[in-house]
C-alpha cells in the first residue's frame, strides 16, 4: 500500500509539472512586449492590449464536443473495459469464437451506454454549479459608468465595486474603500484558514477615489507578475499618468478571489487576475483520483483470476490438442481431417493459438463484464442516498449533505483516523462572553447560553466591590482595538455596530453594550463611552500592542477625573507575574480561571494600575526613545512596556466561549466509542487548541494528557524516545491518553529521525491535538499516518487551509457552511455540520461498505457459477470449446437476468436500522476491521460458486443421462440440457442474492423474482422467433420442450435447493455458534428487544482493561517524571485566548489612531 | 453562500434544498428480515426432509417400473449373415468404409412383456455429437428449404467437388445414422412407425422442404456419406416424411449433449390389432440389422434399446435417489440443529 501511494504521488507530481508547464506555456503566446515576464494592464483605456482568459470558471469534466472522445478514453483506461474490448475484437476472427461475433460487443456497448448516462448526469450537475458561481452579480465601472454584470463577464482591467460581506469576483488591487485611509477588512479563512480579519490598505495615491468622477480620471498602467500560486506574495507597480514615478504594489493591496469583504462598506478594486488565473484557482489542484481499499483488493484478485483464466485456457487448449491428436482421424464424422486438407497449414482449425483464443473467449466471462458498471451504479445511487438524507440536512444554511464523488462510499465504513480542522469545523468561530470573575466573585454560569448581567449590575450599584466592577467594565470598554460605527447615522446608541479584527474583543465590547456600558466613539486620541447613561471620555495616551510573545495588551488612559491609568489585559500567567505583591484575590480568581478552563472557555485576566504624572512622564521619555529607535525597535518597545506593566491590581478575569458547532462533543464521543482516533489539526495557538480540546471533551482529567513543546530537534527526539519508553508494552495500543503537540515541535517530529517515534507515540493516544500547523504540515501528518498504518484516514475541514489534508486523506470531508467553498470543492463529501459526520460514517459508511462488499462478491460469484460450467462441459465434448448454452442467452446473463439482484443487494440491504447503528457506535468496529471483504472471503465465495456449478451441472447431467426426457419417448439435445441448467443457474444465483440479503423490501422481491420471471419471459419469446427473425434457430421450440419435461420440474425443485442447502446450513451454523455483534443486535431488533444490555456487556471487558492500563501508565509517568520533563499537563490548562492579526499592514496602534467616528464616511458612488 | 448579492438568491431560498421525505430516499422501506437461526431453520429442514423423501420414493418406484432392454451390436453381437464368421464391423473395415453394407441377425429375449407404448432407440457411445466443429456444421436456412448458397459453417461439407452445395450440408447431416434395424417376433415383423419421433416444432417449423422437392433433391448433390438422396429416405411415407422433413433426419440433427447418447428410432405401432396390440409380449425376437454405420474406428459402440416410458420419460433412478438423499441430509441437519439449539440455549442463558 505504501508503494501504491508513493506511485500515486509520483503521478500527481508529474501531473502538477504538466499543469505548471501548461500555465507557463499560455503566456508566451501573448504578443505584448515583456509579455512573458510580466503582465501589463492599462487602466480606463478601453480593451486590454493582451487578451486574458475570462473570469468564467469551469470545473466540469466534459464539454458538448469533448464528451465522446474524452469519455471513451476514460472508459478504456479501465482494465476491465480494455479486456472486454479485446475479447470483442477477437470474436471477429472467423471460426475462432464459440459464441458468435457480437456477444461481447453488444453487452459491452450496453454497459458503456449506462456509464455514459451516469457521467452525463454527474457532469450536468457540475455545469450547473459552475453556472451559479459564474452568474453572481457584481457592480463594475466600465467605459465611464457603473453597471451590473455577472462574474463571468468581469475582465482584467475592470474596476469593480464590492460591498460589505460580498466575495471578491477576481484578484483585485485595492484602490480605495469606504473606510478612512482606504483601509478594508477581509476574511481569508477560505484561503488560509486564519480566523481573524485581515487589514488591507489601498495606496495613498488612489485613496481619494471615492466616486465615479474621480475614477474616470484614473489613468495609468499596472505592471505585475504573471499569475502564480503564491497566496502571500505579490509584486507589481502602478504607473499613474499624473504621478511622475511608479508606485510599488505589494500583497497589502491585493484582494484575492475567495476572500470576503468584512466590516467595510465598500471597496473599489481593479481586476488583475481573472478566472483560472486567480491565486485561488491556481491553488486548487484537481481532486486526486482516490482508489479505495476494496478496489485494490478487487483489482489484485481480478489479476489473479485472470491468471487462473489463462491457466484454464492453457489446460483446455492442451487437452483439446491432445484429444485432437488422438481422435482427429478416428472420429471421421467430425470431418476434421477434411478441414485440414482443405486449407493451408496455418488454417485456424489446427493452430494452437487459435484454439487458445477459442477457450479464452469461452471462459472470458469468469471475469464479470458488468462488475465495473454495477459497482459504479451502486455507488452512484448510494451517493444519492447520502444526498437525500434528511438527517444530514442543515436547515440553517439550507445545505443537504453532498457526495461529490461516489467512489469512496465504502471507505466511510472503515475509517480509523479522523483529522479535523478546528475553526469552522468544530467551532463556529463565534465568540460569546460567558462568565467573569471580579474580585473573587463569579458572575454568569457555564450552563446558560448567554451572560446574565442581573447579578453584576446589582452588585455594581449596591455591593462593596462596586467600584472595582466599574473599573473592570471600564477597562473592557477602553482597552481594545475595536472601531464603533453607526451605519444608520442616528443618535441612538443601540444602532452602534462594532468592527473588530479580533473576535474576542468583539464579544467583550458587545457584551458590555448589552450591559449599558456602550463604547460609541473613537477619535485618534480618545475613546468615548456611555457608562450606563453618563458619557465619559478617556484620552488614550499610549497603546502597548498585543503580541503573542507579550500575551497581553495595555492602554494608558487619562480618565475623566484626570487620573492616568494603565489598563492591561492578557493571559493569566503573564498578568499574575505582574501583580502587586500580596494581592488578596489571587487564589479565588485562580480557582475561577480553572473552572473556566475546564469548561473550555478562553480566559483573560485584567489588571490596572494608577500612574502618577511623574511616573508616567518619566516612562514616556523612555518609550518615545524606544519607539523611534532604528534597530530592534520592537524589542526595545516591548522592554519599555514591560517596565510600566508592573504592580498591577488584579481586577478579575473573563471567560469567553468559542462557540462549538452543534453537538460537537456528543459526536466526538460517539466517534471515539467507535474506535476512531481523533486528531485535531489547527492553525491556532496551543492555548486555544487546548481550550477547545476541553470544551469538546477530547481532553479531560480522565486521560493521560501529554504535551510536546520543544524548541530543538534533539530535545524533540529525546522527549519522544522517553515517552515511547514509558509507554512500554502499551505502545501502539489503545490507551486513554492524549497528546498535544506544538507546530514547531511537529516540524521536528516529522523529520526522518523522529518520525517513527512520533508515530508510535501518536497512535498510542486516543486523541492528538496539533497546534499552529501550516496547511502543508496538515497534509504531511495525514500522509504519515496514511502511509505507516494500514488504516483508513478521513480529513474534515472547511477552509482552504484544509485542502491539502482533505486531498491527502483516504476520504476528505468538507464542511459546507456559511463561508467558503474551497474545502468543499476539494472534498469528496460535503456536509453542513460536523455532527452529521456520525451518520455519514455509522450509517451510510457501514451500509455502503457492507453492501458494496456483497455486490462485489456476488458479481464474481454469479459469473463463476455460470461460466465455469463450460469447463465441466469441456470434459464431455473433447475440449472442443463447444458452449452448453445458447450464445445470446449467456451474453445477456449479466445485463438482464442477473443485473437486478446485485443492485438490490447494493442499494436496499440493511443489516440494522439506522437508529440502532447510531445508538451503538461499537457496531462500527466490525466494518472497520474489513471483516466483510478480504482475500479469504473472496476466495471462499469463488469456491462456493465452483461448488454450486458442480452441483448444478453434474446433477442435471445425471438427471438427463439417458436422454429420454418425455413420456412419448422423445429425446432431448445438448441445448435442452443447457437451457435446463441455465434455468437452475438463474434460480440459484437469484436466490443466493436473497440468502445474502439481510432485509427484503418489496424492491428486493421485485429484483429477485422479477429476474427469474424475466428469464422465463425471455426464454418463451426467444424460443419462438426463428425463422421470423433470423436468430437462434437452435432455440426454436426449446421453451415448449423444456416446460413439458417432468424432469425439468422435478429437478427445479431438487437441484437449486440442494445447491443452496450448504449455504443455508453454513449460515445457520454460523448464526448459532459464532454470532457477530451485528447479528445479535439484528436479532434483538427483529424481536423488538432493546440491544442495549448486549452491546454493553460486550464492551465492559475492554473498557475495564483499558482503564487498568491507564492507571498503570499514569503511575509510571508520575514516577519517572523529571524536572525537565514538562510533558504532562497536570490539570486543566489555564489557557488564554486572543486572536489578533500581528505584524499586519496597519499596526494596531495606528489602526486606533486613524479612526475617527466623527468623520462621515464616503458612500462610494 | 448566504452573502450573495442580487435578487435571484431570494428567489432560490424559497425553494428549500431539504431532501424529500420518502421511504425510499430515507432508506426506510419496510423490509422483511429473514434471520437464519436454529429457530427458523428447523422447520425448513423438517419440511424439506418430509417432502423430499416421499417424492424420492415415488420417483424411484416410477423409474423401476420402466422396462428397458439394450443390446450392444457393435461387433460380436452382429456377425455377418453372409457367412465367414466375421463381424459386420470387420466387413465394413475390410471394405475400407466405402459404402459396403452388411446384414446380420441377432436373437434377443424379452423376459417380461412390454405393455403400452414401446420405443426403440439406437444408442451411440463415445460419439462426440457435441463437438464444437460438429455442432456448428449445419445451415438452418437451407433446412428451411431456402435455395443455396449455403453457409460456410457447413465446412468441410459445404460444397461438393463440382461446386454445388451439399443438400443437406454440414458434418451433422453427412454423418446421419444409417443402420436399418428391424424386429420380428415368431416370424412376423413387429410393426414400427417412424412418425412422431421428432419434436413437433422441428417438423412443423424448422425443417421445410423446398418447392418441387423431387426435382430439387435429385439435382442437388447429396452428402458424400449418403447412399440415398434425401428424397428417398423413407419410401413408405413419400410426401410427409422425406427430404428435410424426414423424422429420422430431424432426430439426428438435434445433436446430443453427451458422448454417450441415444436417439429415438422407432415406435411400436399400436394401431394394428393382433399380437402387438398391447405392446411387446415376452419371448424371443429376432433383430435384423443392416449394418452401414462404422464406429469401430474411434472405439465407438452402437446399441439397440427397447424401452417403455413412465409419466416422466425413460428409466432413470437418479432423480429419485437424489431426492431421498437430500431429504435424509435435511433430516440429519434437523436432528443436529435441534440438539445444538437445546444445548446452546442452556449454555448461553444469562445468569440471573
Amino acid at each position: 500500500m505504501g508503494q501504491n501511494s508513493s506511485i500515486t504521488n509520483l503521478f500527481r507530481e508529474i501531473g502538477n509539472a504538466v499543469t505548471n508547464k501548461r500555465n507557463t506555456m499560455q503566456n508566451p503566446s501573448t504578443p505584448h512586449l515583456d509579455g512573458d515576464t510580466k503582465r501589463i494592464i492599462t487602466i480606463n483605456h478601453g480593451p486590454q492590449q493582451t487578451k486574458y482568459i475570462t473570469n468564467n470558471i469551469s470545473t466540469s469534466k466534459y464539454s458538448f464536443i469533448s464528451f465522446l472522445p474524452k469519455f471513451l478514453f476514460e472508459q478504456f483506461r479501465k482494465y476491465s473495459n480494455i479486456f472486454f474490448l479485446c475479447i470483442a475484437v477477437l470474436q471477429q476472427i472467423p471460426g475462432v469464437s464459440p459464441t458468435g461475433r457480437y456477444t461481447t460487443a453488444v453487452p459491452l456497448s450496453i454497459i458503456l451506454c449506462c456509464a455514459a448516462i451516469k457521467e452525463i448526469i454527474e457532469d450536468v450537475k457540475r455545469h450547473i454549479q459552475d453556472g451559479a458561481v459564474n452568474k453572481r452579480r457584481v457592480l463594475i465601472f466600465r467605459e465611464g459608468s457603473w453597471r451590473y454584470t455577472t462574474w463571468r463577464q468581469v475582465k482584467v482591467g475592470d474596476i469593480v465595486k464590492v460591498l460589505d460581506n460580498e466575495f471578491f469576483p477576481a484578484d483585485l488591487v485595492l484602490l480605495s474603500s469606504g473606510e478612512p485611509n482606504s483601509i478594508c477588512y477581509i476574511q481569508t479563512s477560505n484561503l488560509d484558514g486564519e480566523t481573524n480579519l485581515k487589514v488591507r490598505q489601498g495606496l495613498p495615491q488612489t485613496a481619494h477615489m471615492i466616486s465615479s468622477i474621480q475614477l474616470k480620471e484614473l489613468l495609468g498602467v499596472i505592471e505585475c507578475e504573471l499569475p502564480n500560486r503564491h497566496l502571500y506574495d505579490f509584486a507589481g507597480t502602478l504607473k499613474l499618468n499624473n504621478v511622475a514615478f511608479p508606485i510599488p504594489l505589494g500583497s497589502d493591496q491585493i484582494l484575492l478571489r475567495g476572500s470576503q469583504l468584512k466590516n467595510t462598506a465598500w471597496i473599489y478594486g481593479l481586476v488583475i487576475y481573472s478566472g483560472h488565473d486567480t491565486k485561488l484557482m491556481m491553488n486548487s489542484s484537481s481532486v486526486p483520483f482516490k482508489r479505495t481499499n476494496v478496489e485494490q483488493v478487487t483489482n489484485s484478485q481480478i489479476l489473479f483470476l485472470l491468471l487462473i483464466l489463462v491457466i484454464l485456457c492453457l489446460f483446455s487448449t492442451i487437452a483439446g490438442e491432445i484429444w485432437n491428436y488422438q481422435n482427429k482421424s478416428a472420429h471421421w464424422y467430425l470431418g476434421l481431417t477434411r478441414l485440414t486438407g482443405d486449407k493451408t497449414a496455418n488454417s485456424p482449425v489446427n493452430h494452437f493459438g487459435y484454439t487458445f483464443l477459442t477457450f479464452f473467449i469461452l471462459f472470458n466471462n469468469l471475469i464479470p463484464i458488468s462488475l465495473q458498471i454495477t459497482v459504479d451504479l451502486v455507488k452512484f445511487i448510494q451517493a444519492y442516498f447520502i444526498n437525500w438524507d434528511r438527517d444530514m440536512y442543515d436547515p440553517e444554511t439550507d445545505t443537504p449533505a453532498n457526495a461529490r464523488t461516489s467512489n469512496l462510499n465504502e471507505e466511510l465504513g472503515q475509517v480509523k483516523y479522523i483529522f479535523s480542522d478546528k475553526t469552522g469545523t468544530l467551532t463556529k468561530n463565534v465568540m460569546v462572553f460567558k462568565q467573569c470573575s471580579i474580585l473573587g466573585i463569579m458572575y454568569g454560569s457555564g450552563n446558560v447560553a448567554e451572560f446574565n448581567s442581573y447579578e453584576l449590575l446589582k452588585n455594581l450599584e449596591y455591593h462593596s466591590t462596586g467600584s472595582q466592577i466599574r473599573e473592570f467594565l471600564t477597562l473592557l470598554a477602553t482597552c481594545h482595538t475595536v472601531v464603533p460605527e453607526n451605519k444608520l447615522r442616528t443618535e441612538s446608541l443601540n444602532d452602534i455596530v462594532y468592527q473588530a479584527s479580533s473576535p474576542d474583543e468583539y464579544a467583550l465590547v458587545s457584551a458590555l453594550k448589552e450591559m449599558g456600558v456602550i463604547f460609541f466613539r473613537r477619535t485618534p486620541d480618545s475613546v468615548v463611552i456611555n457608562f450606563r447613561g453618563t458619557e465619559e471620555k478617556y484620552e488614550i495616551l499610549n497603546v502597548l500592542e498585543f503580541s503573542s510573545d507579550r500575551k497581553r495588551m495595555s492602554v494608558i488612559v487619562r480618565t475623566p477625573n484626570n487620573e492616568i491609568k494603565l489598563f492591561c489585559k492578557g493571559a493569566d500567567s503573564v498578568i499574575m507575574e505582574r501583580l502587586a505583591p500580596d494581592e488578596p484575590n489571587v487564589p479565588l480568581t485562580m480557582e475561577h480561571l480553572e473552572s473556566f478552563a475546564k469548561d473550555g472557555l478562553r480566559t483573560l485576566c485584567l489588571g490596572s494600575r494608577i500612574l502618577t504624572n511623574e511616573e508616567y512622564n518619566e516612562w514616556l521619555i523612555q518609550y518615545r526613545e524606544a519607539s523611534t529607535a532604528i534597530n530592534n525597535r520592537n524589542e526595545l518597545v516591548a522592554e519599555v512596556a514591560e517596565r510600566i506593566e508592573q504592580n498591577l491590581v488584579l481586577l478579575g478575569a473573563t471567560g469567553i466561549e468559542d462557540k462549538l458547532q452543534d453537538q460537537v462533543p456528543e459526536s466526538l464521543s460517539m466517534l471515539l466509542k467507535a474506535g476512531i482516533k481523533i486528531w485535531v489539526l489547527t492553525g491556532d495557538k496551543k492555548e486555544t487548541a487546548i481550550n477547545i480540546g476541553y470544551s469538546c471533551k477530547l481532553l479531560s482529567d480522565q486521560l493521560l494528557n501529554l504535551t510536546l513543546d520543544e524548541e530543538t530537534l534533539d530535545d524533540t527526539r529525546r522527549q519522544l524516545r522517553e515517552h515511547c519508553q514509558t509507554f512500554g508494552d502499551s505502545l501502539r495500543k489503545e490507551n486513554l491518553a492524549s497528546l498535544v503537540i506544538e507546530g514547531k515541535t511537529l516540524k521536528y517530529a516529522l523529520s526522518p529521525s523522529c518520525r517513527q517515534d512520533f508515530l508510535d507515540l501518536a497512535i498510542s493516544c486516543k486523541t492528538v491535538i496539533c497546534c499552529r500547523v501550516s496547511p502543508k504540515q496538515k497534509a504531511e501528518v495525514v500522509e504519515l499516518v496514511k502511509r505507516s498504518t494500514d488504516d483508513i484516514t478521513l480529513a474534515i475541514g472547511d477552509g482552504a487551509n484544509d485542502v491539502g489534508m482533505i486531498q491527502t486523506a483516504h476520504v476528505g470531508v468538507g464542511i459546507m457552511g456559511r463561508e467558503g467553498v474551497q474545502a468543499a470543492c476539494a472534498a469528496d463529501y460535503t456536509i453542513g455540520q460536523f455532527r452529521f459526520l456520525t451518520k455519514l460514517l455509522f450509517v451510510h459508511g457501514v451500509w455502503s461498505y457492507r453492501r458494496l462488499c456483497k455486490v462485489l462478491l456476488y458479481s464474481f460469484y454469479k459469473n463463476i457459477c455460470l461460466y465455469v460450467m463450460e469447463l465441466w462441459f469441456a470434459f464431455h465434448n473433447g475440449f472442443s470449446g463447444q458452449i452448453l448454452f445458447e450464445r445470446w442467452t449467456i451474453a445477456i446473463y449479466n445485463v438482464l437476468f442477473t443485473a437486478a439482484p446485485p443492485m438490490a443487494l447494493g442499494l436496499l440491504d440493511r443489516c440494522c436500522s439506522a437508529e440502532t447503528m447510531m445508538r451503538f457506535p461499537a457496531i462500527y468496529k466490525m466494518s472497520q476491521n474489513r471483516s466483510d471483504f478480504n482475500i479469504k472471503v473472496f476466495w471462499t465465495w469463488c469456491l462456493n460458486a465452483v461448488y454450486h456449478s458442480i452441483i448444478l451441472y453434474f446433477m442435471s447431467y445425471a438427471m438427463l443421462r439417458h436422454d429420454v426426457a418425455y413420456s412419448n419417448g422423445q429425446v432431448g439435445d445438448y441445448l435442452l440440457l443447457g437451457n435446463i441448467i441455465y434455468t437452475y443457474v438463474i434460480f440459484v444465483v437469484c436466490l443466493k442474492a436473497g440468502l445474502e440479503s439481510d432485509s427484503w423490501t418489496f424492491l428486493t422481491h421485485i429484483a429477485i423474482w422479477g429476474s427469474i420471471a424475466s428469464w422465463f419471459v425471455f426464454f418463451i419469446i426467444y424460443s419462438s422467433i426463428w425463422p421470423t427473425i433470423p436468430l437462434a434457430p437452435e432455440m426454436r421450440g426449446m421453451a415448449k420442450y423444456v416446460f413439458s419435461s417432468m424432469y425439468f420440474w422435478l429437478g427445479l425443485l431438487l437441484i437449486p435447493i440442494t445447491a443452496l442447502l450448504t449455504d443455508f446450513i453454513y449460515n445457520c451454523l454460523q448464526r448459532t455458534l459464532y454470532k457477530t455483534l451485528m447479528q445479535e443486535v439484528q436479532e434483538k431488533e427483529v424481536a423488538n428487544q432493546d440491544p442495549y444490555d448486549l452491546v454493553m456487556s460486550r464492551q465492559t471487558s475492554t473498557v475495564s482493561r483499558v482503564a487498568e492500563r491507564l492507571a498503570l501508565l499514569k503511575s509510571v509517568f508520575v514516577r519517572t517524571r523529571t524536572p525537565k520533563m514538562s510533558g504532562i499537563i497536570p490539570g486543566p490548562y489555564h489557557g488564554f485566548a486572543f486572536s489578533q492579526e500581528e505584524d499586519g499592514v496597519v499596526p494596531q496602534n495606528q489602526l486606533i489612531r486613524n479612526c475617527d467616528t466623527n468623520i462621515q464616511k464616503p458612500p462610494g458612488l | 453562500m448566504s452573502n450573495q448579492p442580487a435578487t435571484e438568491d431570494n428567489h432560490d431560498e424559497q425553494k428549500s434544498k431539504k431532501p424529500a421525505d420518502t421511504a425510499f430516499k430515507q432508506q426506510r422501506l419496510p423490509a422483511w428480515q429473514p434471520i437464519i437461526t436454529a429457530d427458523t431453520a428447523l422447520p425448513v429442514f423438517l419440511i424439506i426432509g418430509l417432502l423430499f423423501i416421499p417424492i424420492g420414493i415415488v420417483l424411484v418406484v416410477t423409474s423401476e417400473r420402466v422396462l428397458e432392454y439394450d443390446l450392444d451390436y457393435t461387433d460380436t453381437n452382429c456377425i455377418s449373415s453372409t457367412g465367414g464368421n466375421v463381424t459386420c464391423a470387420d466387413v465394413l473395415r475390410s471394405n475400407n468404409f466405402t459404402g459396403a453394407s452388411c446384414n446380420c441377425t441377432k436373437t434377443i429375449t424379452l423376459e417380461q412383456s412390454y405393455t403400452g407404448e414401446v420405443y426403440f432407440y439406437y444408442g451411440l457411445i463415445n460419439y462426440y455429437q457435441n463437438h464444437r466443429r460438429y455442432v456448428k456444421s449445419r445451415d438452418d436456412n437451407q433446412l428451411l428449404g431456402k435455395a443455396p448458397p449455403v453457409s460456410a459453417d457447413c465446412q468441410p461439407f459445404q460444397t461438393s467437388a463440382n461446386g454445388t452445395a451439399y443438400t443437406p450440408c454440414g458434418a451433422i447431416a453427412n454423418s446421419k445414422f444409417n443402420d436399418t434395424l428391424t424386429l420380428s417376433f415368431n416370424g412376423t415383423s413387429v410393426p414400427l412407425t417412424n412418425i412422431g419421433i421428432a419434436w413437433t416444432t422441428d417438423k412443423a417449423v424448422k425443417f421445410q422442404n423446398p418447392a418441387n422437392p423431387t426435382t430439387y433433391f435429385t439435382n442437388a448433390s447429396r452428402p458424400p456419406n449418403w447412399q440415398k438422396t434425401p428424397w428417398d429416405l423413407d419410401t413408405s411415407n413419400n410426401n410427409t416424411n422425406n427430404g428435410y422433413q424426414n423424422e429420422d433426419f430431424i432426430v439426428w440433427m438435434r445433436t446430443a449433449a453427451m458422448p454417450t447418447f441415444r436417439k429415438l428410432y422407432r415406435k411400436l405401432n399400436l394401431t394394428n390389432a393382433g399380437t402387438f396390440q398391447n405392446g411387446l409380449p415376452a419371448g424371443n425376437y429376432v433383430l435384423t440389422v443392416q449394418y452401414n454405420y462404422p464406429v469401430t474406428s474411434f472405439s465407438g459402440r452402437k446399441q439397440f434399446i427397447i424401452s417403455t416410458t413412465s409419466w416422466m420419460g425413460g428409466k432413470n433412478p437418479f432423480l429419485g435417489w437424489a431426492y431421498i438423499a437430500v431429504g435424509i441430509i435435511c433430516m440429519i441437519a434437523f436432528v443436529i440443529f435441534f440438539a445444538l439449539h437445546k444445548t446452546w440455549k442452556i449454555q448461553n442463558r444469562p445468569p440471573t
